[in-house]
């Protein structure tokens, strides 16, 4: 029997983070979401997911100070990362290959769908 | 064509100064998060099958508050354009009713998020100076501002008499991750005074914060913020009203 991946949503959205969580559902991924990243790091301390969804812009510490913290554990700088955001147009490739993210979506644009397809590349 | 700082003026379908483009640009950004949403859950709407009747009118919910929200910040936003066009009719306002109105205003959007938010008991009656709906609408953009940024605890909104008995502060408290010292600093030096998208607190701190500011001024007063251990208060600083005490 195969694993249900399962996937850590970082999004300060709630609402945003649910539609993340109906849409992964659908395509048979199991996912939960956490508001900022202090209890992203909990979470991720208590159950070690199999992908990142990451909103850039988080209420308290951001995504890039997240990411830091995750590369800084030899256990956790492998889960690969995808970055959701409203600002995927201002983000250099360069600046965020360091951290692990395999792709940038842009919230104004993209179907839910893609948040499947971007998953289901890095995990299966 | 280039009034106080950082409106956003247009004259012949052009931006005049950097600060505008600024301005546009956050306006922008701050307006797109809301869309965004509204987008989504519009086309899981179109696309999901066998999604449960509840479930579908949790979206539609959905859709209609941030719209809403969206709408309001539209309406801020044209109305902060026209500030200097417009004579505000400044009267002595009983506080508390303005934060209960708020406070009935955000009720659905709160109830919507399973967030609570309520007006803190206040022992004497206080007049304060204002206009009505300039003072609604900056305490309406600092409760949709502690919306996104507390966790559990309730948001509350409450009024105090400053030491000098002579102004009256309005504040609207929110409990959620502490804003790093740097962003904070940040964040003091512009409060009001520039568009700006505050990264610890991206939703609708910059721009919602700038109207506030904008509004404040336009009555005299202004706005500031308290930062906590475990989240912050933004308030607005106005001119206390002596017609109590003269009866």
């Amino acid at each position: 029997m195969t694993k249900t991946p399962y996937v850590l949503i970082v999004e300060d959205d709630e609402w945003l983070a649910e539609q993340y969580i109906r849409t992964l559902g659908e395509a048979g991924i199991r996912a939960e979401f956490v508001p900022h990243a202090l209890a992203a790091i909990d979470s991720v301390d208590a159950k070690l997911p199999d992908a990142l969804v990451i909103d850039l812009l988080l209420a308290g510490p951001n995504a890039f100070a997240l990411l830091h913290e995750l590369r800084s554990h030899a256990d956790l700088a492998a889960i690969p990362v995808i970055l959701c955001t409203a600002s995927a147009d201002q983000i250099a490739k360069e600046d965020i290959e360091a951290y692990g993210v395999k792709q940038v979506l842009d919230k104004a644009s993209m179907v839910p769908q893609d948040l499947i397809a971007a998953i289901k590349r890095i995990l299966l | 064509m280039k009034g106080s700082r950082g409106q956003l003026h247009i004259k012949d379908g052009l931006l005049h100064d950097a600060s505008d483009l600024s301005f546009l640009l956050t306006a922008a950004h701050e307006l797109k998060s809301p869309l965004a949403l509204i987008r989504q859950l519009a086309l899981s709407l179109e696309t999901m099958q066998g999604l449960p009747a509840s479930e579908q009118e949790r979206m539609l919910r959905q859709i209609t508050l941030t719209s809403e929200r969206a709408l309001r910040l539209t309406t801020d936003l044209m109305r902060s354009s026209r500030l200097e066009d417009s004579l505000f009719e400044l009267e002595p306002l009983n506080p508390r009713q303005i934060c209960e109105d708020v406070a009935h205003e955000l009720a659905p959007l709160y109830k919507a998020k399973n967030r609570e938010i309520r007006v803190a008991a206040r022992p004497r009656p206080i007049l304060v100076v204002a206009n009505r709906e300039l003072l609604r609408r900056i305490l309406l953009n600092f409760g949709d501002n502690a919306l996104h940024y507390t966790d559990q605890a309730p948001v509350e909104l409450k009024v105090q008499m400053l030491g000098a008995k002579n102004t009256i502060r309005m504040g609207v408290r929110d409990f959620g991750p502490a804003v790093p010292a740097d962003l904070w600093q940040r964040l003091q030096s512009n409060l009001g005074t520039g568009a700006q998208t505050l990264h610890a607190r991206p939703q609708s701190s910059g721009l919602g914060l700038f109207v506030a500011g904008q509004f404040a001024s336009a009555m005299s007063g202004r706005i500031g913020a308290t930062r906590h251990r475990d989240g912050a208060t933004f308030y607005v600083d106005l001119m206390a009203s002596s017609q109590l005490s003269l009866l």
